[in-house]
């Protein structure tokens, strides 16, 4: 690594001579937010870049004078006539286009990621489009916009995380501001964790993820977190149906900083607290985040950045019983600009993830139970733009786990007895290197290489189980204590990345990808939907990493006057190895013997994204349709054939749009409509013990599937006045959402389940068995919301 | 194990807020051909034991299963002592002590042989043992917002300390069994599930509450599981290790209250059997063979001067 900077170090300077080069950042000139994707184009040359992650772009060109356009949509662009003859800091700030323009400019993605960019099998959705989307109980949220996308589903309301290309919920990485965020959800999986007052930019890769990220094979939710405005202190809040929310940003160190602070809270308890007298005794029912970030910029080539999350949801029936599940997160940030070619970031990170859960009368008889999972990671990543043609990435990360799969006793009449299970640690690290190289100005491609290895080291008990039947339990038949430090099982994995881009004409693109991810931590989780009790645990000598191959092919196309529609395709095929799946009856909490219950087997999925925007004029908005196929293949299930994943869907249709009714008055609808997901019906009952037992003679896994889902979703959003009575400029702003979830009433089922009922059965007589089918959400659901900001 | 807490809270919280909709459909389910059903938990209780041979029924077939007749049916222990079971109605097979004489002994392992038609199906089981019910006692809960007084018994029973124990708990309030879902007890040692290490101590307090009824009145009120006057029968049977997961196994299948819980729902799935085909390519068997050593106590819920602490 030393040396491969110091070749870039000495390189920079050895060309020096005849080329020079234009670095720095663009920003948002109302508040200094860096803007992620900002373009910056040299007409003469017919060529460009476009800003990182932290609004960095760098670009060497021979020296003489050029024209530079800085853009960036939502933005008037700027115009530059540069003289180059030496190395250029150039940083930008960019004025947001005029109010009444910008209300009329709705965009999910950026001009560089439609037919123009390398990129594809990646959507971004920006936060101005995430809170204009309907919303249950009009509460905007992040993980459920991403449910607006081609290839993005879930098996129903109330489920925890999101399904991407047949990935499982597990499989998808999600970062805030780099930090892992293991459980993404609030009250079950009703709303995500992320407050969007303080998110700034998410990024879904669905494929052709960059050799910087690794660690999970089916997709990767970047949220990036705002900087807070260096120039004003702003107040935002809001009083919804289920949050009330603020945040308050600014500027720290006379503009040379700024921070943001941002909270949310459930109120429901407070509501019902004269209801309910269980409330009263130790009881809690609540949920709330807070999330805060500051950075300063030490000097033009040093900034640096701390960022926080803290979340928690509260289920207390009274003090001794009840659950509660929470995410923390902290990251610092130092960006480096070694050279006007080369940007270096280093992040220390930390993230913990834990629950608890408890019942219990009194001191002498009761049960507790604590679950968590912590990383602290060291992730050093480089950039260097060599040329005009050659952007390389490089960099390293070093992540190490601990896992307390159960810190749990439980007292007996006055008996205490410890039934925690011992802690796991693991380190998982990786190298990379990648470039992005224009071959020519309508060809690019980027290939990358990541190693990823992985280890797990004691203290700490490794087992060895039996062969039997697959399907069924494998008992431990040898025990092995692995002392401190001493390593259990190692992998490692190559994962190559590649993408190619070729543009048929200005307006129409070709592009593929291919991509290997490893996964080594993985989501145990048998239940119908993903919940916050399920537990991570680590590869092991009897667990695989999970792998993936995904090939990825896409047709990107603009059209209309202006270029008002945009238009993709993009076919996918992904095969996956070490796939976990679970016996019958498998008991995944407190159970030492784990690996016992999990069965391993591989994975198919492949589908069709089409996806069609119109990005200006009053109406805009966009159509998702997937076609998809997940499959597993496990020794053991369904008669060792290949059945659809839990989360299969055959289509997923989702049209979500804006439309601006007037100057105040502005409206927006979601359509859902979705093939039911599949379930396993029994064929026969028999009867053991006086117990009514429902069976499927055929073996069969997830033989039927569930009736379709659909939904439609109103909102509307009233302006506040921007001018007072007397006819000055208001100085705050505010608006309102009334929102109608389900408008229909549609009782979209969530689940079907075969059941004898609830009547006590007289011993002798026949026993009742029915099939009962289940909504979640089985009626309309009205919000209101009221936000503002000053 | 944590299930009740975890539906309760969610069901708490749920309902506050949100509407779900949960109703009886009739889906169109796939044909399968019957199977052979063999019922075998045999016990050291004084009386005549049992064995029942049934075969399944199409999943909404609401009728008791026919019975199989003409099968051949005797249990061996491992001193060769073969015990006869003659059929007494169709698809009941009997073996009737003579005298004081009781089936079984405690670490005693048995072979079931049972011959249908051409097939012969054979299964193996071991005899542990049960603790035995040193008391039961009664308690109030006293009512609040959401329910009245309940008064709920609770069995006291310690757990030998040596581990790898496992039980069946059955309950009969005035003479009937309790047969609901929820109403399935099993335990490992004296805690939920094999590894809880509850060994040498009285049966943890959720397992020993559990063998009161809870039924809703008219008005979806929570009746209290017993009253003055009532009586209350309790059963620790020993199973083997198979037949605790077996019971496992049914619960999950069979206890589906619905509602949120559904979230936290598996998928539906067969459950095992221990019982085999000596022809691996013959037809399918289901049902279960265990052989269990049986303790009892009963108590009549007097008045209520019988109540003592939790």
């Amino acid at each position: 690594m030393r040396f491969f900077i110091l070749l870039c170090l000495v390189h920079s300077s050895a060309l020096a001579q005849s080329k020079f080069t234009i670095s720095g950042y663009v920003k948002d000139a109302a508040n200094g937010e860096a803007l992620i994707g900002a373009t910056i184009y040299v007409k003469s040359l017919n060529t460009g870049a476009t800003t990182n992650v932290y609004g960095f772009y760098s670009i060497t060109l021979e020296s003489r004078a050029y024209d530079i356009d800085i853009s960036y949509i939502g933005f008037a662009t700027q115009s530059k006539l540069l003289v180059l003859n030496e190395n250029t800091r150039l940083d930008v700030e960019l004025k947001a286009e005029g109010k009444q323009l910008e209300a009329v400019v709705v965009s999910s993605t950026r001009d560089e990621e439609g037919v123009k960019a390398l990129e594809m099998s990646t959507n971004r959705l920006d936060i101005k489009t995430i809170l204009k989307i309907p919303a249950f109980l009009g509460e905007a949220d992040v993980v459920k916009s991403l449910l607006q996308l081609p290839g993005v589903s879930t098996v129903g309301e109330g489920a925890s995380g999101f399904n991407v290309r047949g990935g499982s919920v597990g499989q998808n990485l999600i970062l805030l501001d780099e930090a892992t965020v293991y459980n993404s959800s609030h009250l079950l999986g009703f709303f995500s964790v992320f407050n969007p007052d303080a998110v700034k930019d998410t990024k879904l890769y669905k494929g052709a993820i960059p050799a910087q990220f690794g660690g999970r094979i089916s997709s990767l939710l970047d949220v990036r977190m705002k900087e807070g405005n260096n120039k004003d202190y702003e107040i935002n809040g809001g009083v919804g149906t289920i949050f009330s929310r603020a945040s308050v940003e600014g500027p720290l160190f006379k503009g040379d900083g700024s921070f943001i602070v941002a909270g949310r809270r459930s109120y429901a308890d407070i509501l019902a607290r004269p209801f309910v007298d269980v409330l009263k005794d130790g009881g809690a029912l609540n949920f709330y985040d807070f999330t805060g970030k500051a950075n300063y910029n030490i000097n033009k080539r040093n900034r640096i950045f701390v960022s926080g999350y803290t979340g928690r949801d509260i289920f207390f029936f009274d003090r001794n019983q009840g659950f509660s599940w929470g995410n923390n997160t902290g990251t610092i940030r130092w960006n480096k600009i070694f050279n006007d070619r080369l940007f270096a970031n280093f992040s220390g990170i930390f993230s913990r993830y834990d629950y608890s859960l408890q019942f219990g009368e009194n001191d002498r008889d009761n049960f507790r139970w604590k679950s968590s999972i912590r990383n602290i990671t060291f992730k050093p990543s480089f950039s260097y733009f060599l040329n005009t043609n050659n952007e390389i990435s490089f960099g390293a990360e070093v992540n190490y786990y601990s896992f307390e799969p159960a810190n749990a006793f439980g007292t007996s009449n006055g008996n205490r007895i410890d039934i925690s299970l011992p802690e796991k640690y693991n380190l998982e690290s990786a190298l990379y290197l990648g470039n992005n190289q224009h071959l020519s100005p309508k060809t690019s491609i980027e290939y990358g290489l990541r190693y990823s290895y992985f280890a797990g080291y004691g203290p700490g008990k490794q087992f060895t189980y039996n062969d039997t039947i697959p399907g069924r339990r494998r008992n431990p038949i040898a025990e092995e204590s692995i002392s401190k430090g001493e390593t259990t099982a190692t992998y490692h994995n190559f994962e190559p990345r590649f993408s190619f881009k070729t543009e048929l004409s200005d307006v129409s693109s070709v592009k593929a990808s291919y991509t290997r991810m490893a996964q080594y931590l993985h989501l145990i989780s048998n239940t119908t939907a993903s919940n916050p009790l399920d537990v991570w645990t680590p590869t092991s000598n009897n667990i695989k990493p999970e792998l993936a191959d995904q090939w990825a092919l896409g047709y990107f196309r603009n059209f209309g006057k202006e270029q008002t529609f945009e238009f993709s395709v993009e076919a996918y095929y992904r095969k996956t190895q070490n796939q976990i799946d679970y016996i019958d009856g498998a008991d995944l909490l407190i159970n030492e013997y784990l690996e016992g219950d999990l069965l391993t087997g591989v994975g198919r999925a492949y589908g069709m994204e089409f996806y069609l925007q119109k990005k200006v004029g009053r109406f805009t908005g966009w159509v998702a349709y997937t076609i998809a196929r997940t499959e597993l293949k496990v020794e053991g299930i369904n008669r060792n054939e290949w059945y659809a994943a839990r989360f299969d869907q055959t289509h997923n249709l989702k049209i979500t749009s804006f439309y601006d009714l007037n100057k105040r008055w502005s409206a927006s609808a979601n359509f859902t409509l979705v093939s039911g997901t599949p379930s396993t019906f029994p064929t026969s009952r028999y009867m053991v013990q006086g117990m009514l037992i429902p069976y499927n003679a055929l073996d069969s896994r997830n033989n039927v599937r569930l009736p379709a889902y659909h939904r439609l979703d109103l909102s509307f959003r009233l302006e506040g006045k921007t001018v007072k009575r007397n006819g000055n400029a208001r100085k705050n702003s505010d608006y309102w959402v009334f929102g109608v979830y389900n408008l229909y009433a549609r009782k979209n089922p969530f689940s079907i389940y075969f059941t004898q009922g609830k009547d006590r059965v007289t011993q002798g007589d026949p026993i009742n068995s029915e099939a009962r089918q289940l909504s979640i959400i089985g009626t309309v659901i009205p919000s209101v919301s009221y936000n503002f900001k000053f | 194990m944590q299930r009740f807490v975890i539906y309760s809270s969610v069901i708490l919280l749920a309902s506050s807020i949100l509407f779900s909709c949960d109703v009886v459909i009739n889906p169109e389910l796939e044909k399968s051909d019957s199977v052979l059903v063999i019922d075998a938990w045999l016990n050291n209780a004084m009386g005549a034991q049992q064995i029942r041979l049934t075969r399944s029924q199409p999943y909404f077939e609401r009728a008791l299963p026919s019975g199989v007749s003409g099968a051949i049916i005797h249990v061996t222990d491992q001193n060769n002592q073969v015990y006869p079971f003659g059929e007494t109605a169709p698809g009941v097979y009997q073996w009737t002590p003579a005298g004081n004489e009781v089936f079984g002994r405690v670490g005693f392992t048995y072979k079931l042989f049972v011959q249908v038609g051409a097939e012969t199906f054979i299964s193996e089981a071991t005899m542990g043992r049960a603790p035995a019910i040193d008391s039961i006692t009664f308690f109030l809960e006293p009512g609040g917002q959401f329910f009245d007084d309940l008064y709920q018994a609770q069995f006291w029973a310690t757990d030998p300390q040596e581990p790898n124990d496992s039980y069946w708990i059955k309950t009969y309030k005035n003479g009937a069994q309790l047969l609901k879902p929820n109403e399935i007890i099993t335990a490992y040692d004296a805690g939920f599930s094999k590894g809880g290490n509850f060994n040498g101590v009285p049966f943890i307090f959720p397992i020993r509450t559990a063998i009161n009824p809870f039924d809703e009145d008219k008005n979806g009120k929570i009746k209290s599981p017993y009253v003055v006057g009532d009586s209350v029968y309790v059963q620790i049977q020993s199973v083997t290790e198979a037949a605790f997961n077996f019971l496992n196994e049914v619960r999950i299948q069979i206890d589906r209250p619905g509602g949120f819980g559904e979230l936290f729902a598996t998928s539906l799935a067969n459950v095992s059997s221990n019982i085999t085909n000596t022809n691996a390519k013959g037809s399918n068997v289901l049902g279960f063979f265990n052989v269990g050593a049986v303790t009892g106590l009963g108590r009549k819920f007097k008045s209520l001067d019988d109540l003592s602490q939790k």
